[in-house]
């Protein structure tokens, strides 16, 4: 599972960014020693650095020459400085991604899953297994009792989705913003169509009502 | 200055040497019968007054023929004293002198409320930078406490969220600065971007989305696009007639680029049109029912104008608006395809 190091003063959006991500199943660091957060971070050995800028002590820029000069740890600058030199220097300092706060959450993920996807590619799950039904996400293709089946790039979107969220109801509106955070701009007919060949696929290889409908909520695995 | 109000301003001087004359005239006639000497008299006291106003005229007509003349030339008139030559004459030194100072202290009062408006910029900067936080604790609290009342609230969020950006953008718009960075992008990049950030308000309002075209280059400021769509998309979302559809499509021009969005809302009134990008303008649309600032596109049209971008309307009301943003080819973009 992957650790993220959250680099944020305040305290508040610490403990909800903590509450978010574990439930998307992501496990989650930080500290309020800013004096000697590099070293902290250097010897917790995170996955992924979320890095404010705005911070006591030092800025986020000098925090993250400073981790960049030490350690190849991906980074991601959070700020709510949103001016394109900003964007600049973070990037000419090393970070990997920057995103601009107030941030939408699906916006946040589908960026902190990019980043990890391309720096640390065994911490993305490969094969996640839920109610007999095996998915295979470098493959993109899923098992079951009676075969295995491919799956296109939005059934394995939204399969994804479900498994994070474990049992929760998934409403519509949920689904649709994960897949428009990776690009597939959908409406709401395609998605319904989306979802009854995903169910039709799971049927061929014998996972029968995997999906769940609930009647004005949305779905559950 | 015309030459009869100079005169009539020379009035007593005149008066006064036609008396003279008359005068010597009348004296020399008396005094020894002599009516050539006092016409001859009379004649050289009125060609000396007659001498002395012409060269007086003409040195005043070429000052302040310059002052009007430039001040009918200078976009900024209280500059005036900067292009004017001193004149040679007191009473416009005085004038000049007079110009000058005022023109300083008019600097100085400009200078003063440069530097007042510059701070409340910055002021609003830091302040739009400081409520992001409690933004985004908000939204993040929301978010891992789902319900009807976390979903309610989320939208009212998001709309606060819109507001801040506005004002920062608004206060971006007056400033007198460069503060915006011309960088390569594509169309895809800049639509697709958008679009990301106003999932949930388009997923919210059922809005299919189509694209075309969009694989071109274009330089223009990524943000601030970024803004200018978001405010175009929030008002196909508000003005929107059934289910929203929405297309964006990219054509290339002769000069530049052009990225046209267009939904199949309810449309602006032909009255309305061409003051839609007017400071305040609300119109037809924003009295009927949906809350117009009437800011949305006007600050669109200034922050375009900034950045050298065209932006033009057109819509039919029942059909639906369609907004074109022109990105210039600019001189980098031709250098760059010649390599």
């Amino acid at each position: 599972m992957a650790v993220i190091f959250l680099v944020e003063d305040d305290q508040k959006i610490r403990t909800e960014l903590t509450k978010l991500l574990k439930k998307y199943g992501y496990e989650c660091d930080s500290s309020d020693d800013f004096a000697n957060i590099v070293e902290i971070i250097l010897k917790r050995k995170p996955q992924l650095v979320l890095l404010d800028l705005n911070l006591p002590v030092c800025d986020g820029f000098c925090i993250c020459r400073e981790l960049r000069r030490r350690s190849h740890i991906p980074i991601i600058v959070v700020t709510s400085r949103d001016s394109e030199t900003d964007e600049l220097v973070s990037m000419d300092l090393g970070a990997d991604d920057f995103i601009t706060k107030p941030y939408n959450t699906q916006i946040l993920l589908a960026h902190i899953t990019a980043v990890l996807k391309r720096t640390n590619p065994q911490k993305v799950p490969g094969t996640v297994n839920y109610r007999g039904l095996e998915v295979d996400f470098a493959k993109s293709s899923a098992n079951g009792p009676e075969g295995s089946t491919e799956l296109t790039k939005n059934e394995l979107k939204i399969l994804g989705l479900f498994f994070s969220a474990r049992g929760r109801i998934v409403t519509r509106d949920e689904i649709m913003n994960t897949l428009w955070q990776s690009d597939e701009f959908v409406d709401d007919n395609t998605l319904t169509v989306n979802i009854n060949r995903l169910r039709r696929k799971l049927e061929s290889i014998g996972v029968r009502d995997y999906l769940v409908t609930k009647r004005g909520q949305g779905y559950r695995i | 200055m015309k030459l009869k109000a100079f005169l009539w301003d020379h009035i007593s001087s005149l008066t006064a040497s036609v008396l003279a004359a008359v005068f010597a005239f009348e004296f020399l006639c008396a005094l020894c019968n002599e009516v050539y000497a006092g016409a001859y008299l009379a004649a050289i006291i009125l060609l000396a007054e007659a001498v002395a106003l012409t060269l007086e005229y003409l040195k005043k007509r070429g000052f302040y023929r310059s002052v009007t003349q430039s001040l009918d030339k200078l976009d900024k008139k209280y500059l005036l004293a900067e292009v004017l030559k001193e004149p040679s004459f007191e009473e416009g030194k005085l004038l000049y002198e007079a110009l000058r100072e005022s023109e300083k202290s008019m600097n100085d009062e400009i200078a003063k409320y440069r530097q007042k408006s510059q701070e409340y910029r910055e002021y609003i900067e830091t302040w739009v930078h400081e409520i992001k936080t409690p933004i985004s604790a908000s939204r993040l609290i929301l978010e891992n406490n789902p319900g009807e009342i976390s979903s309610g609230l989320e939208e009212e969020i998001d709309k606060i969220g819109d507001f801040v950006e506005q004002a920062l953008f608004y206060s971006r718009s007056e400033s007198v600065e460069k503060d915006y960075l011309i960088r390569e992008t594509t169309l895809h990049k800049l639509v697709a971007s958008a679009l990301k950030k106003h999932a949930s308000l388009l997923i919210g309002a059922k809005a299919a989305v189509h694209a075309d075209g969009l694989d071109r280059t274009v330089f223009t400021d990524i943000k601030w696009t970024d803004f200018i769509l978001g405010q175009l998309l929030a008002n196909s979302v508000k003005y929107r007639n059934g289910p929203l559809r929405i297309r964006f499509f990219g054509e290339e021009l002769k000069n530049g680029c052009a990225l046209t969005v267009s939904d199949n809302g309810i449309g602006i009134p032909e009255q309305d049109l061409p003051r839609v990008f007017d400071k305040g303008f609300t119109g037809e649309n924003g009295r009927r029912g949906a809350k117009s600032t009437g800011l949305g596109l006007y600050l669109c049209k200034k922050l375009c104008n900034k950045m050298g971008l065209g932006l033009s309307i057109c819509s039919k009301p029942g059909a639906g608006t369609a907004i074109t943003i022109i990105f210039p080819k600019s001189n980098m973009t031709a250098s760059l395809t010649k390599l």
